[in-house]
């Protein structure tokens, strides 16, 4: 079987997934009993008035028929527009987008570059003193609510310090956003040369990216420190040991061959901390995807929602067949086969 | 003396869920030496503790195995007091093992070939070329067909005998001067088993190579070795040249095993009954640990059997070793005309 043929395997089989979870959103914001109608009539409309936006908005029609224009629409590449702002969900989406993937991104990879050597560390010794820092660490990562622990960043590095600058957003107030390449601010400053703005985006940035961190620190710490303690027992380990190859080519050996599963984890680790993140974005007024559906749902704005949600399941599958095709290049036991 | 096994204990120390010290005693005392040169075959039912053996002293106990007693000395060195770079600069240089488990055992991300070679080059040092010519020219000595194309193999594409000539190629890409062998030759066919130990006895001949056999087979033991060692419930019961033991088998546990093997069964004559189970090493009894299988048994049996020399090197830990019985009398006179 061939790369392509792979590819399309794979993109043919993200349909129906897409599908499915298009229509239980779709379901699920409605018979969730949230009538978004008076939020945005106002208390004071008028039943004919109230009847006016019903009918605009689609709200009449009986719900498969609500289902099947909304899946039209969706064909053509159009998510519909916000009840609250009417503004393209589409748009909306791709605007916001950037911030979160910014936000994760530099989360999963400082976490990443902190729990392998952590967790690597741990197995080498299990029981030991190492181990059982890292390991508590690591529970208290997990432990901690996440807005609280954005909040009383916040508390200590910009009250009660003066450290870090106030959360109000990707940017500071002084500043004006660089012209777009990549859509993190802090890089595209750089390219830019535009020094103050990359200084200003970097500043917002270390809060929530090192909340971030700390979320996916704890887990990838724990998942390594098993991973890697199966490995070092594995007959392969022990066989590199008893033929006396030097400790650092037997440490490669062990982190090469945990390199897969620990790679899955991580990827299915992104996609699930875009919720976490969500939290965060909030605190911080960081403006990306998770505070735009944390606004969509608490507002009853149900196409922002199934726009929010189905963008998210793309992303995730997306992850999910890089992270494969990763393996596939690195593992010589894995064939093209899904 | 090339390895000299002194009294060797080896306890399997864990806690039971009442968190009670548990202490299963694997190896009581075994004793026995390997020359240069020499081939020793070290024969048991499984449990017997032959590969824990092997193992303890290759120094590559991991808990909750654990070295209580005795001295292991390799060329005259004290192993259990070397630090842990000298013991891994020895092991697969100066002595190397030939493990079970061989499609396991190998690298599963690194090529044939490119084991071989890092395996050399970990030892000796020196460029790529030299180490892929002595590859080459060990994968060719132990019988794998077409070495240029195997080296670039994976070792999932192998098959179990093809993997078992790997892992032999391994332990002699440099040459040791003891090579521990734990049932080398299992999942080869007749041909091929014949073809690696007429090479491992080739090599002990010719370069004064110590071996280790470690096997089930006593036609091999009688075929290849010069010496014996029986053992049974972690000690070496009888030992002494092949010739003499076989002959003339002192220990009742011998008896019952040279009784068990198939050609005899075949006979129909001095057929034993199928294994018992293997003493509990968790509670051993007091005296003889073959006291409740033995048919010779006796009140004298509570104490524990000192090693008797019957002349030339044959010793047996038995209390009747020495004084004829029928039984032995009847297979002494079946062997020596075998």
């Amino acid at each position: 079987m061939t790369l392509g043929l792979f590819l399309l395997r794979r993109l043919v089989m993200i349909l129906p997934m897409a599908l499915f979870i298009v229509f239980c959103t779709f379901m699920l914001v409605r018979i969730s009993g949230q009538d978004p109608i008076h939020l945005l009539t106002g208390p004071t409309a008028s039943a004919a008035e109230i009847a006016l936006v019903r009918s605009e908005l689609g709200l009449d029609q009986p719900i498969w028929a609500q289902f099947g224009l909304y899946l039209l629409k969706l064909l053509r590449g159009d998510l519909g527009n916000s009840w609250i702002t009417g503004d393209p969900v589409l748009g909306d989406v791709l605007a916001c987008a950037p911030a979160t993937l910014e936000l994760m991104i530099w989360g999963v990879l400082l976490g990443a570059l902190i729990g392998i050597p952590a967790g690597l560390g741990s197995a080498t010794r299990p029981g030991g003193t190492f181990d059982q820092v890292t390991r508590t660490l690591s529970l208290l990562g997990f432990s901690i609510p996440t807005y609280w622990l954005g909040l009383v960043m916040m508390f200590v590095f910009f009250y009660l310090l003066g450290w870090a600058p106030p959360g109000i957003g990707r940017i500071g107030m002084m500043h004006s956003p660089p012209p777009t390449v990549t859509g993190s601010y802090l890089i595209d400053a750089l390219l830019a040369a535009e020094w103050g703005v990359a200084h200003s985006a970097f500043g917002q940035l270390v809060l929530p990216v090192v909340c971030v961190t700390i979320i996916a620190a704890a887990p990838i710490i724990k998942q390594t420190r098993a991973i890697a303690i199966e490995v070092r027992a594995s007959d392969a380990v022990r066989y590199a040991v008893a033929s006396g190859l030097p400790l650092a080519t037997e440490r490669r050996i062990v982190l090469r061959n945990s390199a897969t599963p620990l790679l899955t984890f991580i990827a299915t680790e992104f996609t699930g901390l875009v919720g976490t993140t969500s939290l965060i974005e909030y605190v911080f007024a960081w403006g990306g995807l998770g505070q735009y559906g944390l606004t969509a749902i608490t507002s009853g704005d149900f196409t922002a929602v199934q726009g929010y949600v189905l963008a998210i399941a793309l992303f995730a599958a997306l992850v999910l067949l890089v992270t494969d095709l990763i393996v596939i290049v690195i593992e010589p036991r894995a064939s093209l086969r899904p | 003396m090339l390895l000299a096994v002194e009294d060797l204990h080896v306890h399997f120390i864990s806690r039971s869920l009442r968190n009670r010290l548990r202490t299963a005693r694997a190896l009581n005392g075994v004793s026995f030496r390997c020359e240069a040169g020499e081939i020793l075959g070290i024969v048991g039912e499984t449990g017997a503790g032959k590969s824990l053996t092997a193992h303890a002293a290759m120094g590559l106990l991991r808990p909750p195995a654990r070295l209580i007693g005795g001295s292991i000395r390799f060329a005259g060195r004290e192993l259990a007091s070397l630090p842990d770079a000298e013991r891994r600069a020895l092991r697969g240089r100066e002595m190397a093992i030939v493990v079970q488990n061989a499609k396991s055992s190998l690298d599963a991300l690194c090529r044939i070939g490119d084991q071989l070679i890092r395996l050399y080059r970990a030892h000796r040092g020196g460029g790529e070329a030299a180490a892929r010519a002595r590859a080459l020219e060990v994968m060719a000595a132990v019988g794998i067909p077409d070495p240029e194309r195997r080296m670039r193999a994976w070792p999932h594409e192998l098959s179990g005998g093809m993997a078992q000539r790997v892992l032999i190629a391994l332990a002699l890409i440099n040459e040791p001067k003891l090579l521990i062998a734990d049932e080398p030759t299992t999942g080869l066919d007749v041909t091929v088993q014949a073809q690696i130990l007429d090479l491992i006895v080739g090599l002990a001949r010719e370069r004064g190579m110590g071996v280790i056999l470690i096997t089930h087979d006593l036609g091999v033991v009688a075929h290849y070795c010069d010496r014996i060692a029986v053992m049974f419930a972690g000690r070496v019961v009888e030992t002494g040249p092949v010739r003499a033991v076989f002959g003339a088998p002192a220990h009742p546990y011998t008896r019952a095993l040279i009784g068990a093997t198939p050609e005899r069964l075949t006979i129909g004559r001095g057929t034993r009954q199928a294994g018992p189970p293997p003493p509990n090493l968790y509670a051993l009894p007091e005296g003889c640990h073959y006291r409740d299988r033995c048919p010779v048994a006796g009140p004298e049996c509570a104490a524990p059997p000192a090693d008797r020399d019957l002349g030339a090197g044959h010793l047996a830990a038995c209390w009747h070793a020495g004084a004829e019985t029928s039984a032995a009398k009847l297979l002494q006179s079946r062997d020596g005309s075998a």
